[in-house]
């Protein structure tokens, strides 16, 4: 994997090309509304990824963040017309002091124990803001104002503008796992993600590890949490806090590959592509086409990819590669 | 006030005989083949589709439509541990979770495409009747959801303490690789254990329908409760699943009553995060199976 980045920064760059240009080149509403959404995803599995993919971590609590994100810059905007670039911050800033109080909680537990917990904290979450009438609007939710093209206040009159904001999130994201896989804090990631057990024998502390990964990945999954209700001008309990945000962000780290740099983005284009495909060729009201076809690719790698589809593209980008060396020896005699 | 009190544990005592059928399942699978079965609610659905169609269809009670809804899902579990979960018992955590994990992804949207998000009733001629206990109300159709879950659970013990195969059950669920020197071949056991656990959520399906909706998602309402039991009630241990099954169901009814229509499953998660923090291997967990 980390060949298939170094070797592959021609590629990378070429990617990076394209996903700027491609707002100027494709002018469907439609078709950037799906870019957005893969890119939100992405993102999304990419903060997912650093605690359930380096760290083993099992959260299907994702939500919780998600959901304390899209709140926090809501009422920053609403209550005291605070711009919601600052209100992103401050909602991964709460997300941050959450993560404290549920990490100690679940850190302790292991495996499904931690599963179990991560989904419970965000439903509890969930049931309170939906308890929480006046202060949050409780089960109605409620709309954004809507300012017009507002760009201080993220709001914008097309959909270009939102692409770029949560391009540069995802590339943030990137960043920011790039970073981490080559510190020292990369290592003794993957170590605890491992074996716990072995690697608090050799002197690594699993329990601050996982806290300080955790906080990261809170911090970055807030943030796509206030993007979004940003981008949808609608927040309520049941969206913001919503089981498929968790679920979402696990599946396409696991279907790409978990523990990679690139594996949630790739998961990511794979899922929603797939789903936006479907939506085109089915049209609206066939409930439930998505999400059978979204749990049979799930199957399917897990029984016969465990460790994701990345595996693929790696393995044919060596061959290329080798490939390539190989002509060019017979060509030089 | 004493009344309001004693109906709401009443009415909580006898939806937790249900969700101890749910939990006992998942408890089951998770002592006997170490994997937290996510899909367990979206059998008692299926279940519950089952005793639905088979009581429009033929006029079928549920009671008597519960012997097949079992027989079928046992079946199914059979299956689902031969070509399914047999495949992941090495991998490790994540594809376990995320395998029976797809797998409710899956059964939920199959049912949404075939039934439609529809709720649908069956009304028997118990369905509206109660019997009056002092102050007390006592819905027929409950009351005998709770006794048939109850003498399943009791059927269930005798099973796994009076048969062989249950006594091979306990002990590869003790010690796996023991279990494989004495003999006990463990993927008959781990079939059998998958079995067992499905039928049971199968009859859970059955005893639900006279007095509760089928519908594509109604299995999360079971399985998120019998998760919180099964973790109160020390994973594995399955007289604690049942114990921990009943609490929930008394807490819940106490929480609806008393902090709001809306507030049953805060009070349950609430004691599940409690319980976590305090004794994250649940209130049995020093307890013998």
């Amino acid at each position: 994997m980390r060949r298939f980045v170094s070797q592959g920064g021609f590629w990378v760059g070429a990617l990076a090309v394209i996903a700027v240009a491609l707002p100027l080149l494709v002018s469907s509403t439609f078709a950037i509304d799906i870019f957005i959404r893969i890119l939100l995803f992405a993102f999304i599995g990419v903060a997912w990824n650093l605690m359930g993919g380096y760290a083993k971590q099992l959260s299907l609590g994702h939500a919780a963040y998600f959901g304390l994100g899209a709140y926090t810059s809501t009422i920053l905007l609403i209550r005291y017309g605070v711009s919601p670039w600052i209100g992103m911050l401050a909602g991964g800033i709460v997300a941050m002091l959450a993560s404290l109080p549920i990490g100690a909680l679940c850190f302790r537990l292991r495996g499904p124990y931690f599963a179990i917990a991560t989904i419970a904290t965000a439903q509890v979450l969930m049931l309170l803001f939906l308890k929480f009438r006046d202060f949050a609007w409780g089960a109605e939710g409620t709309t954004m104002p809507n300012l017009g093209d507002a760009p201080l206040m993220m709001q914008f009159d097309s959909k270009a503008p939102y692409y770029y904001v949560v391009l540069v999130l995802l590339a943030v994201g990137l960043a920011i796992t790039y970073w981490i896989e080559r510190s020292w804090m990369g290592y003794y990631l993957v170590a605890v993600g491992e074996d716990e057990d072995a690697a608090e024998a050799i002197g690594v502390d699993a329990l601050r590890i996982k806290r300080n990964i955790y906080l990261i990945s809170a911090f970055l999954t807030a943030l796509a949490g206030t993007f979004y209700v940003q981008y949808i001008y609608f927040i309520d309990p049941n969206t913001a806090f919503s089981f498929n945000v968790s679920v979402e962000a696990a599946l396409v780290s696991i279907v790409g590959g978990i523990g990679t740099l690139w594996g949630p983005v790739i998961g990511t284009v794979l899922l929603e592509g797939t789903s936006a495909l479907l939506q085109s060729w089915l049209g609206g009201g066939h409930g439930g086409v998505q999400l059978t076809v979204y749990s049979l690719i799930l199957i399917a790698v897990i029984l016969y990819r465990p460790a994701g589809l990345i595996g693929i593209l790696t393995a044919a980008y060596d061959r290329v590669i080798a490939g390539t060396k190989r002509a060019n020896k017979s060509a030089a005699p | 006030m004493l009344t309001t009190i004693a109906q709401a544990v009443v009415n909580g005592l006898l939806i937790g005989g249900i969700y101890a059928l749910v939990s006992i399942g998942v408890t089951l699978i998770f002592g006997v083949v170490k994997i937290v079965n996510f899909a367990q609610g979206e059998f008692v659905m299926i279940g519950m589709y089952i005793s639905f169609f088979l009581a429009t269809s033929f006029g079928i009670d549920p009671l008597i439509a519960l012997v097949i809804s079992m027989l079928a899902l046992f079946f199914i579990g059979v299956l689902l541990q031969h070509f399914l979960i047999r495949r992941v018992l090495a991998l490790g955590d994540m594809p376990q979770i995320f395998l029976t994990f797809a797998l409710s992804l899956l059964l939920v949207n199959i049912a949404l495409l075939l039934f439609t998000a529809n709720y649908r009733t069956v009304q028997t001629a118990y369905s509206e009747t109660a019997i009056h206990v002092g102050a007390i109300n006592v819905p027929l159709a409950k009351l005998i959801a709770f006794a048939v879950a109850m003498l399943l659970s009791g059927l269930l013990w005798m099973f796994l303490h009076g048969t062989d195969l249950g006594k091979a059950m306990r002990a590869a669920s003790q010690n796996r690789d023991v279990a494989m020197l004495m003999g006990i071949n463990p993927d008959r056991v781990y079939c059998v254990a998958v079995g067992v656990a499905l039928a049971l959520a199968g009859a859970a399906g059955s005893l639900l329908m006279p007095f509760y909706p089928a519908y594509p998602l109604v299995g999360q309402n079971f399985v998120l409760m019998a998760f919180v039991a099964v973790v109160l009630g020390t994973l594995g241990n399955i007289t604690g699943a049942l114990i921990a099954s009943l609490m929930m169901g008394v807490a819940e009814s106490l929480g609806i009553q008393f902090v709001g229509a809306d507030s049953g499953l805060i009070v349950v998660f609430g004691m599940l995060l409690l319980t976590l923090a305090l004794r994250p291997n649940g209130l049995f967990g020093g307890w013998s199976r």
